[in-house]
């Protein structure tokens, strides 16, 4: 929301730029609007070049215009920008190198807690319980302990 | 045992949180990652602002070489335009200076240069596809170019005179300093 209003209000001081008309072909447009969904706004930076109101984004979407009008494919347009800005400039980041820890990390940290719940549940349930002991039978010979024989001769007092 | 594995475990993990926050402390989570340092500038075709003549890249090269990139409606761009005139001054022979006109109208940068001095050459960039091109996050953004036509470094933010002059000096054999 910040990044938002940041946005608007930089925008404010910078004459809004015409940009040049969509694609006539709707396929290769609606591939430009998706590319431009994946890609992060160097002003509006929670937002993509796709929806960022800001001369920047706009700028860029044109770069990424003029890259499908000259045939370039999808991962040619992702290079092209993370040249400049880095892996950074992904919202989705690849599923490869380090970058791969943010797709299998959360899995890997829930699968560990998950087998800590399952060892903890286990753990407990093997401990002996205490369970209370039988009353003796009436009659029954009393065990000859020397602290029970103290005890009962106290009461017996 | 297996008490122990876990604890240690718990413990590492712990540890690399804490050595990845302190790693990162001083690190502006805003700031927009440059990948070009160290790169060939990307080529480009420009007009002159003031001849209508066409300026490429290949053309720059030769000379270490300074772009600014700037616009009438970024205040911050307006202060600094003194210390680049300054520095274009400075350097004169030496190092070439070139401003930028991104995402701005030609009349809206000729009123302005004429109120406040062209020191050195500016470009039209009107649709800002030299400043994607370049990798800018915004204006001003300074771009400081060797004589092979290699991005040495950029600096995004107001540039002040003390900052240029280190710059440029990198660009720079030692005798050639001032």
């Amino acid at each position: 929301m910040s990044a938002l209003i940041l946005c608007l209000v930089l925008s404010t001081y910078a004459p809004q730029q015409v940009g040049s008309p969509p694609l006539a072909d709707p396929a290769a447009e609606a591939r430009v609007e998706r590319v431009g969904k994946q890609l992060r706004c160097p002003v509006c930076q929670g937002m993509s070049i796709a929806d960022s109101p800001s001369n920047m984004a706009r700028a860029q979407m044109e770069k990424v215009r003029e890259m499908v009008r000259d045939g370039k494919t999808d991962a040619e347009i992702f290079n092209y920008f993370v040249d400049r800005y880095d892996e950074w400039v992904l919202l989705e980041p690849r599923r490869e190198g380090l970058a791969l820890l943010v797709w299998v990390g959360p899995m890997v940290v829930i699968g560990a807690g998950l087998l800590f719940v399952f060892w903890f549940i286990r753990a407990r349930n093997q401990q002996p319980t205490l369970t209370p002991a039988a009353p003796a039978a009436p009659g029954a010979a009393l065990p000859d302990d020397e602290y029970l024989r103290r005890v009962r001769a106290e009461l017996d007092r | 045992m297996k008490k122990w594995i876990f604890t240690s475990l718990i413990l590492v993990a712990i540890m690399g949180v804490l050595w990845f926050l302190f790693e990162e402390r001083h690190n502006d989570p805003h700031a927009v990652p440059f990948k070009l340092s160290g790169k060939a500038a990307p080529a480009f075709k420009l007009k002159r602002l003031d001849t209508g003549e066409w300026v490429t890249l290949d053309q720059l090269k030769g000379q270490p070489f300074v772009i600014n990139f700037w616009a009438t409606w970024c205040g911050p761009c307006k202060l600094e335009h003194p210390v680049l005139a300054w520095g274009a001054k400075q350097f004169g022979g030496r190092v070439a200076f070139y401003g930028v006109v991104n995402e701005d109208s030609p009349e809206n940068a000729q009123e302005f240069l004429r109120e406040n001095g062209a020191a050195y050459p500016q470009l039209m960039d009107a649709e800002g596809l030299a400043g994607v091109d370049f990798g800018i996050a915004g204006v001003p953004e300074t771009y400081f170019v060797d004589a092979q036509g290699v991005i040495r470094e950029k600096y995004a933010a107001p540039i002040d005179p003390r900052t240029l002059v280190a710059k440029v000096g990198a660009l720079l054999p030692a005798e050639a300093r001032r």
